[in-house]
Protein backbone atom coordinates (compact mmCIF):
# COMPACT_ATOMS: atom_id res chain seq x y z
CA UNK A 1 0.00 0.00 0.00
CA UNK A 2 1.32 3.65 -1.04
CA UNK A 3 1.09 6.36 1.56
CA UNK A 4 0.77 9.82 -0.34
CA UNK A 5 4.12 10.95 1.37
CA UNK A 6 4.95 8.32 -0.78
CA UNK A 7 4.20 9.70 -3.72
CA UNK A 8 5.06 13.05 -2.79
CA UNK A 9 8.73 12.04 -2.59
CA UNK A 10 8.83 10.50 -5.63
CA UNK A 11 6.92 13.13 -7.76
CA UNK A 12 9.47 15.83 -5.98
CA UNK A 13 11.89 13.47 -6.83
CA UNK A 14 11.58 12.81 -10.12
CA UNK A 15 10.96 16.52 -11.13
CA UNK A 16 13.33 19.04 -10.25
CA UNK A 17 12.05 21.85 -8.39
CA UNK A 18 8.61 20.31 -7.91
CA UNK A 19 6.40 20.65 -4.47
CA UNK A 20 3.73 17.95 -4.01
CA UNK A 21 0.59 17.64 -1.90
CA UNK A 22 -0.97 14.81 -2.26
CA UNK A 23 -4.06 13.55 -0.49
CA UNK A 24 -5.16 10.14 -0.22
CA UNK A 25 -8.60 11.18 -0.60
CA UNK A 26 -10.32 8.06 0.40
CA UNK A 27 -7.80 6.61 2.81
CA UNK A 28 -7.61 3.05 1.40
CA UNK A 29 -3.65 3.78 0.28
CA UNK A 30 -5.10 3.72 -3.53
CA UNK A 31 -7.11 6.99 -4.25
CA UNK A 32 -4.71 9.79 -4.77
CA UNK A 33 -5.07 13.99 -5.01
CA UNK A 34 -2.21 15.90 -6.47
CA UNK A 35 -1.13 19.54 -6.90
CA UNK A 36 1.76 19.91 -7.91
CA UNK A 37 3.82 22.90 -8.51
CA UNK A 38 6.55 22.82 -10.64
CA UNK A 39 8.95 25.42 -13.10
CA UNK A 40 9.18 21.98 -15.60
CA UNK A 41 5.78 22.46 -16.15
CA UNK A 42 6.43 26.19 -17.51
CA UNK A 43 6.01 26.11 -21.62
CA UNK A 44 4.00 22.72 -21.18
CA UNK A 45 0.40 21.79 -22.14
CA UNK A 46 -1.51 20.43 -19.52
CA UNK A 47 -1.54 17.29 -21.08
CA UNK A 48 2.11 17.40 -21.15
CA UNK A 49 2.45 18.91 -17.05
CA UNK A 50 0.48 15.49 -16.59
CA UNK A 51 2.21 13.34 -18.38
CA UNK A 52 5.10 14.18 -16.63
CA UNK A 53 3.60 13.38 -13.27
CA UNK A 54 2.04 10.14 -14.42
CA UNK A 55 5.37 8.88 -16.15
CA UNK A 56 6.72 8.64 -12.81
CA UNK A 57 4.28 6.16 -11.68
CA UNK A 58 3.98 3.87 -14.79
CA UNK A 59 2.28 0.67 -15.17
CA UNK A 60 1.44 1.56 -11.51
CA UNK A 61 -0.92 3.87 -12.55
CA UNK A 62 -3.87 1.56 -13.05
CA UNK A 63 -2.56 -1.34 -10.65
CA UNK A 64 -1.86 -0.56 -7.29
CA UNK A 65 -2.68 3.49 -7.90
CA UNK A 66 -5.99 3.28 -9.07
CA UNK A 67 -6.71 6.82 -9.24
CA UNK A 68 -4.12 9.53 -9.04
CA UNK A 69 -6.23 13.13 -9.55
CA UNK A 70 -3.67 15.47 -10.61
CA UNK A 71 -3.63 19.60 -10.62
CA UNK A 72 -0.15 21.13 -12.16
CA UNK A 73 0.71 24.99 -11.88
CA UNK A 74 3.97 26.65 -12.47
CA UNK A 75 5.10 28.84 -9.77
CA UNK A 76 3.08 32.03 -8.69
CA UNK A 77 5.64 34.74 -10.07
CA UNK A 78 5.78 38.03 -7.48
CA UNK A 79 5.56 40.71 -10.24
CA UNK A 80 8.80 42.43 -9.94
CA UNK A 81 7.86 46.20 -8.73
CA UNK B 1 -32.38 15.65 -26.07
CA UNK B 2 -29.96 12.85 -26.63
CA UNK B 3 -26.20 14.33 -26.01
CA UNK B 4 -24.21 11.28 -26.50
CA UNK B 5 -24.20 8.94 -30.23
CA UNK B 6 -23.37 5.84 -28.24
CA UNK B 7 -22.78 4.26 -32.33
CA UNK B 8 -18.92 4.50 -31.61
CA UNK B 9 -19.21 1.20 -29.47
CA UNK B 10 -20.81 -0.18 -32.36
CA UNK B 11 -17.51 0.07 -34.49
CA UNK B 12 -14.97 -1.71 -31.55
CA UNK B 13 -15.12 -4.99 -32.38
CA UNK B 14 -16.43 -5.98 -28.45
CA UNK B 15 -18.75 -7.81 -27.87
CA UNK B 16 -20.36 -9.99 -24.70
CA UNK B 17 -20.83 -12.60 -26.95
CA UNK B 18 -17.20 -13.09 -27.20
CA UNK B 19 -16.38 -13.52 -23.50
CA UNK B 20 -13.28 -16.15 -24.70
CA UNK B 21 -11.16 -13.20 -25.94
CA UNK B 22 -11.34 -11.63 -22.71
CA UNK B 23 -7.66 -11.43 -20.96
CA UNK B 24 -5.84 -12.98 -23.94
CA UNK B 25 -2.17 -12.00 -24.67
CA UNK B 26 -1.78 -8.43 -26.55
CA UNK B 27 -1.53 -8.83 -29.71
CA UNK B 28 2.32 -8.21 -30.87
CA UNK B 29 3.82 -5.17 -32.21
CA UNK B 30 3.83 -5.66 -36.60
CA UNK B 31 0.39 -8.08 -36.31
CA UNK B 32 -2.45 -6.91 -37.20
CA UNK B 33 -4.13 -5.31 -34.27
CA UNK B 34 -7.94 -4.97 -35.09
CA UNK B 35 -9.06 -3.38 -31.68
CA UNK B 36 -5.63 -0.52 -32.22
CA UNK B 37 -7.61 0.28 -36.21
CA UNK B 38 -11.14 0.28 -34.26
CA UNK B 39 -10.02 3.04 -31.46
CA UNK B 40 -7.94 4.65 -33.69
CA UNK B 41 -10.87 5.04 -36.59
CA UNK B 42 -13.51 5.86 -33.75
CA UNK B 43 -11.12 8.71 -33.22
CA UNK B 44 -10.71 10.16 -36.87
CA UNK B 45 -14.98 9.62 -37.48
CA UNK B 46 -16.27 11.10 -34.21
CA UNK B 47 -15.62 15.14 -33.79
CA UNK B 48 -16.00 14.57 -29.96
CA UNK B 49 -15.45 11.41 -28.43
CA UNK B 50 -15.30 9.84 -24.92
CA UNK B 51 -13.47 6.91 -24.06
CA UNK B 52 -15.15 5.98 -20.52
CA UNK B 53 -16.13 3.49 -18.05
CA UNK B 54 -19.77 2.65 -18.00
CA UNK B 55 -22.19 4.61 -20.30
CA UNK B 56 -23.41 8.64 -20.25
CA UNK B 57 -26.69 7.51 -18.78
CA UNK B 58 -25.03 5.28 -16.30
CA UNK B 59 -21.12 5.86 -15.98
CA UNK B 60 -19.44 2.71 -14.15
CA UNK B 61 -16.96 5.55 -12.50
CA UNK B 62 -17.29 9.03 -10.69
CA UNK B 63 -14.34 10.59 -12.97
CA UNK B 64 -16.11 9.33 -16.03
CA UNK B 65 -19.39 10.76 -14.44
CA UNK B 66 -17.69 14.12 -13.68
CA UNK B 67 -16.46 13.98 -17.27
CA UNK B 68 -19.66 13.01 -18.89
CA UNK B 69 -21.41 16.06 -16.77
CA UNK B 70 -19.03 18.62 -18.06
CA UNK B 71 -19.70 17.71 -21.74
CA UNK B 72 -23.45 17.35 -21.06
CA UNK B 73 -23.73 20.84 -19.37
CA UNK B 74 -22.25 22.30 -22.36
CA UNK B 75 -24.25 20.70 -24.69
CA UNK B 76 -22.06 19.05 -27.12
CA UNK B 77 -23.07 16.16 -28.76
CA UNK B 78 -20.47 13.40 -27.82
CA UNK B 79 -19.95 9.48 -28.99
CA UNK B 80 -18.85 7.13 -26.05
CA UNK B 81 -17.04 3.95 -25.79
CA UNK B 82 -16.94 1.82 -22.61
CA UNK B 83 -13.93 0.45 -22.32
CA UNK B 84 -14.76 -1.75 -19.24
CA UNK B 85 -16.23 -5.09 -21.76
CA UNK B 86 -12.43 -6.21 -23.19
CA UNK B 87 -9.64 -4.68 -20.92
CA UNK B 88 -7.79 -4.68 -24.35
CA UNK B 89 -9.75 -1.66 -25.42
CA UNK B 90 -7.99 0.02 -22.25
CA UNK B 91 -4.77 -1.30 -22.99
CA UNK B 92 -4.73 -0.20 -26.23
CA UNK B 93 -6.49 3.07 -26.04
CA UNK B 94 -3.44 4.22 -23.83
CA UNK B 95 -1.05 2.78 -25.74
CA UNK B 96 -2.47 5.11 -29.01
CA UNK B 97 -2.75 8.44 -26.30
CA UNK B 98 0.52 7.76 -24.21
CA UNK B 99 -2.00 7.95 -21.56
CA UNK B 100 -2.49 5.69 -18.18
CA UNK B 101 -5.99 6.81 -17.26
CA UNK B 102 -9.81 6.48 -17.56
CA UNK B 103 -11.42 8.66 -18.91
CA UNK B 104 -10.24 9.84 -22.16
CA UNK B 105 -11.24 12.79 -24.36
CA UNK B 106 -10.85 13.48 -27.77
CA UNK B 107 -11.89 15.99 -30.11
CA UNK B 108 -11.14 16.63 -33.74
CA UNK B 109 -8.43 13.70 -33.31
CA UNK B 110 -6.42 14.86 -30.39
CA UNK B 111 -6.59 13.99 -26.94
CA UNK B 112 -7.89 16.72 -24.98
CA UNK B 113 -7.34 15.43 -21.44
CA UNK B 114 -8.58 12.83 -18.33
CA UNK B 115 -11.28 14.59 -16.21
CA UNK B 116 -9.15 16.68 -14.46
CA UNK B 117 -8.14 18.54 -17.53
CA UNK B 118 -12.11 18.46 -18.89
CA UNK B 119 -13.50 20.07 -15.01
CA UNK B 120 -10.38 22.38 -15.68
CA UNK B 121 -11.23 23.43 -18.92
CA UNK B 122 -14.69 23.64 -18.33
CA UNK B 123 -14.88 25.32 -15.12
CA UNK B 124 -12.22 28.07 -17.37
CA UNK B 125 -14.62 28.17 -20.18
CA UNK B 126 -11.75 26.94 -22.43
CA UNK B 127 -13.64 23.60 -23.02
CA UNK B 128 -16.03 24.68 -25.25
CA UNK B 129 -13.34 26.35 -27.32
CA UNK B 130 -11.60 23.15 -27.67
CA UNK B 131 -14.35 20.98 -28.98
CA UNK B 132 -15.51 23.46 -31.75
Amino acid sequence: MLSAEDLKQRIEASIPGAQAEVEDYTGGGDHFRATVTAEAFAGRSRIEQHRLVYEIFGEEIGGPIHALSLKTQTPQKTPTP
Amino acid sequence: MPTSEPSAIRDLPMSASQPSTVGEAPVQSGEPNPIREAITQAISEHKVILFMKGTPEAPACGFSARTVAALQALDVPFAAVDILPDPRIRQELSAISNWPTIPQLFANGELVGGCDIVTEMYESGELSEALQ
